[in-house]
């Protein structure tokens, strides 16, 4: 190894000589990035503002009679009692609507991305998008006109309503992650002399059910707490004690704070900050469980 | 792995033997006619090469279709190559066992000097004996066994010297000069014969070590021996 | 001969021990009897009226320049051209005497018969024993499922690697393994014929070789008939091989046809054609 420096060629250093617009680069690039992690503390301050609030408001609510017992009236007109009928309520309601929505979903999914010539397909998936924009008032009207004016409200009644709803979003990425399934494996499968519906059923479909299931979970943390479709749908609820019959009407968290945040007393107002938390909580524990299925079937698919 | 040219190449090789030991009967035939003065052993000899041609070209064939099928590279190149060459010594040391014979049969008439055909005897012993050595270096990839040929080598070139001076002592009568001619072109043939056994043994150290290279080189004797 | 009698018997050198082959029958049983076939994606000519023979027991190689419909011919011998829905396929592939393009033929009933293993392993992503036992199970045929996976794993020279992790995920297994899962997956259900589109060649040449022995081995009991890019592979691999090569229509576009079609030695070393030719010698295409 030689100690002598190295022989710079003139030429070479030239070529990378700095200039002045290296320094207004090095500047444009720290401002960028000051105003994206400003923009990005600035959205997670919303959702830490959001959730301090709604924890702070609603924590004197909070105790073990909240999460177990139902609600019910004090002699004072204070709020007694917890939210079990609401919580056992939106369990009944989300189950009722993801039996509905997801084999659905799931069928819709499959026809569009396997079976549908191109042109169906592309009808089909703009019928599903703009289902997924439809006001979910109009659609708890729709079956309230349908279903409810016959029968009278219903768990069931609620429940489809929030199918309707979920059912595009768990379309929507059944389809993205079938979309993911290589086209090897269909080839594969066809090669070995099975029919198609068993390829798709034995091969495509238990491969992406780790992204079906994300989707399923997604459209549950989303329909959880849509509170308009159940207005029409399952409103007039016996609200003190529990019920587990879907025939029937029951309560449900979003109604809940709907009505409690309507009452005159403070301790309702109480209760309805407690319950959105409850909500929200839900909401992120589910989307958790989702990204962690995400992440799991990912490293199944890519290994 | 490469199962296929392993195969092809033990059948090649397997041939190849095959082919060695039509030689070597093809040479004990001839010697046996030549020194029982027999014109009928010495067509059949003739007769005999066909079998030697056939061999010959089943394995110029089998060396075409493995160079073609298999792209040998390495050691395996090297043995195809010197197969190849092998091949030719064979087939030549069994053109030469043909002329003995055809020579046996042209002094057929004539009477022969005992103690030559003695010598020739002896000659021919020694070809067979470098034949074997060859073909067995081959099998073996023996260099230094494939090296003692060339004394075996000198052996033979001696005796072919001495055939010369015992031919010229044979003296004046013409049946006797005639037979003696003759003799001296099967001396020659023999002769000829061991050389081909050396470049066997010379295939079997370019398999060996890659290396083309004479053993001795007329133009380079070696001191000695 | 009667020299054995009148030569005296020369001691015999040892030969090297001669291992027996077996000889190509030369009662050649067709499997295959593909006539005047032309197939088009649309308006685009894919092979233009090829017609040829394809023998039991044999493996045959399909070699070519780059877009001379190897991939598409071989497609057509197990009908995974339906899969394209703008394939149009003309002529006739008789296996067996019966076309597998009539009217008649369920192509689900032709893809048991005539497997297919592809250029990019696809095992799916099961557990080993899983991926050969699935179309099995879909297959109905279930009984001694344990031996059925054993066997074809044998056969895919992939029991020995894998036998003590059958429930591991087939996607942790090396490209050549993979590949092996895949013929074995092919095996089990019992084809007559494999197909091997260009079984190898993302392969390294390890696992390319281990291939090429397996070919080797496995028609014995199966026809084989594989795409390759590679000349040098159907010159090792292939009893009989056909050449495609180029030829450009009147509206200048171009097309596949057989050029040439004999026995493998003979394409290597006395092609008919000058097409073929140029092609194996490396100076075209």
């Amino acid at each position: 190894m030689s100690t002598t420096p190295p022989n710079i060629d003139p030429r070479a250093a030239a070529l990378f000589q700095t200039d002045g617009r290296l320094r207004r680069r090095r500047i444009v690039n720290r401002l960028m990035e000051a105003l994206g992690t400003i923009a990005s503390l600035a959205a997670v301050a919303v959702l830490v503002i959001v959730v301090a609030s709604v924890v702070k408001n609603g924590w004197g609510a909070f105790s073990v009679e909240f999460f177990t017992t139902s609600p019910s009236l004090s002699g004072f007109g204070t709020a007694e009692g917890g939210i079990l009928s609401s919580i056992v309520g939106s369990i009944l309601l989300v189950v009722i609507a993801t039996i509905f929505a997801l084999p659905i979903g799931v069928l819709v999914a499959i026809f569009v991305s396997e079976v549908a010539p191109r042109k169906v397909a592309d009808v089909i998936r703009l019928a599903l998008d703009v289902i997924n924009g439809l006001p979910t008032i109009v659609t708890g009207i729709f079956i309230f006109s349908v279903l409810v004016l016959a029968q009278g409200q219903s768990a069931i009644a609620g429940g489809l309503a929030l199918a309707i709803i979920g059912l595009p979003l768990i379309a929507r990425s059944a389809q993205e992650v079938l979309r993911l399934v290589p086209t090897s494996y269909r080839e594969a499968g066809l090669a070995l002399g099975a029919p198609r519906w068993r390829t798709i059923l034995g091969v495509i479909l238990p491969t992406s059910l780790g992204g079906i299931l994300t989707g399923t979970t997604l459209a549950i943390a989303r329909v959880a707490g849509e509170t308009a479709p159940l207005l029409f749908t399952t409103s007039l609820a016996v609200t003190t004690s529990v019920t587990w019959d879907p025939t029937q009407p029951v309560q449900s968290m979003p109604l809940t704070i709907f009505q409690y945040a309507e009452q005159p007393d403070p301790s309702f107002h109480e209760q309805a900050w407690a319950t959105g938390a409850v909500l929200l909580a839900f909401v992120l524990v589910v989307s958790l469980i989702s990204k962690f299925l995400l992440a799991r079937s990912r490293r199944k698919l890519t290994q | 792995m490469r199962v296929t040219l392993q195969e092809d190449l033990d059948t090649l090789q397997a041939s190849l033997l095959e082919e060695g030991e039509l030689v070597l009967r093809a040479l004990r035939g001839a010697l046996n006619a030549l020194r029982e003065a027999d014109a009928e052993l010495a067509d059949e000899v003739i007769a005999f090469d066909d079998e030697v041609d056939r061999r010959y070209l089943q394995v110029e064939q089998g060396i075409e279709a493995l160079l073609a099928r298999q792209t040998p590279v390495a050691v395996d190149l090297r043995l195809v190559l010197a197969m190849l060459h092998t091949n030719l010594h064979l087939e030549r040391m069994a053109d030469y066992c043909v002329t003995i014979a055809k020579l046996t049969k042209l002094v057929a008439g004539l009477e022969p000097e005992p103690r030559m055909i003695q010598a020739f005897e002896e000659m021919g012993a020694r070809a067979e004996e470098m034949i074997r050595i060859a073909l067995d270096a081959f099998v073996n990839r023996d260099v230094d066994e494939a090296s003692s040929l060339v004394e075996l080598d000198e052996l033979i070139d001696r005796a072919n010297r001495r055939v010369v001076r015992q031919v010229l002592e044979l003296g004046p009568d013409p049946e006797l000069s005639e037979w003696g001619l003759r003799m001296l072109l099967v001396s020659r043939c023999l002769e000829r014969i061991g050389d081909h056994a050396v470049d066997i043994g010379e295939q079997v150290a370019y398999l060996v070590s890659g290396e083309f290279r004479e053993f001795t080189d007329a133009s380079h004797p070696v001191q000695g021996s | 001969m009667t020299q054995a009698d009148t030569m005296v018997n020369v001691a015999p050198i040892e030969i090297a021990q001669r291992r027996e082959r077996p000889q190509t029958p030369t009662l050649r049983e067709t499997v295959f009897d593909i006539r005047n076939l032309s197939v088009s994606y649309g308006k685009t000519p894919a092979i233009k009226d090829v017609s040829f023979e394809i023998y039991r027991n044999q493996v045959t190689a399909i070699i070519g320049p780059s877009g001379c419909g190897k991939s598409t011919f071989i497609r057509t011998l197990n009908r995974m051209n339906d899969l394209v829905p703008s394939a149009n396929v003309e002529g006739e592939v008789l296996y067996h005497g019966v076309d597998l393009y009539g009217t008649k033929v369920d192509p689900v009933q032709v893809r048991r018969r005539i497997g297919m293993v592809f250029q990019k392993p696809n095992p799916f992503p099961k557990s080993i024993y899983d991926n050969v036992a699935w179309g099995l199970r879909v297959l109905g045929m279930k009984d001694k499922l344990d031996d059925r996976v054993k066997r074809a794993l044998e056969q895919a020279a992939l029991w020995d690697d894998v036998r003590h992790r059958l429930k591991k995920n087939a996607l942790g297994l090396s490209g050549g393994q993979q590949q092996r899962l895949c013929i074995a997956r092919a095996l089990a259900v019992e084809p007559e014929v494999l197909l091997m589109d260009e079984p190898a060649s993302a392969l390294d040449p390890i696992a390319t070789a281990r291939i090429e022995d397996l070919m080797h081995d496995l028609k014995n009991e199966y026809t084989i008939v594989v795409v390759t890019h590679n000349m040098q592979q159907a010159a090792r691999v292939a009893d009989m091989t056909a050449f495609f090569g180029l030829e450009v229509l009147p509206d200048k576009s171009r097309t596949g046809i057989l050029v040439e079609y004999d026995a493998t030695q003979k394409i290597f070393t006395q092609p008919s054609d000058k097409r073929t030719e140029d092609y194996v010698t490396g100076r075209f295409g």
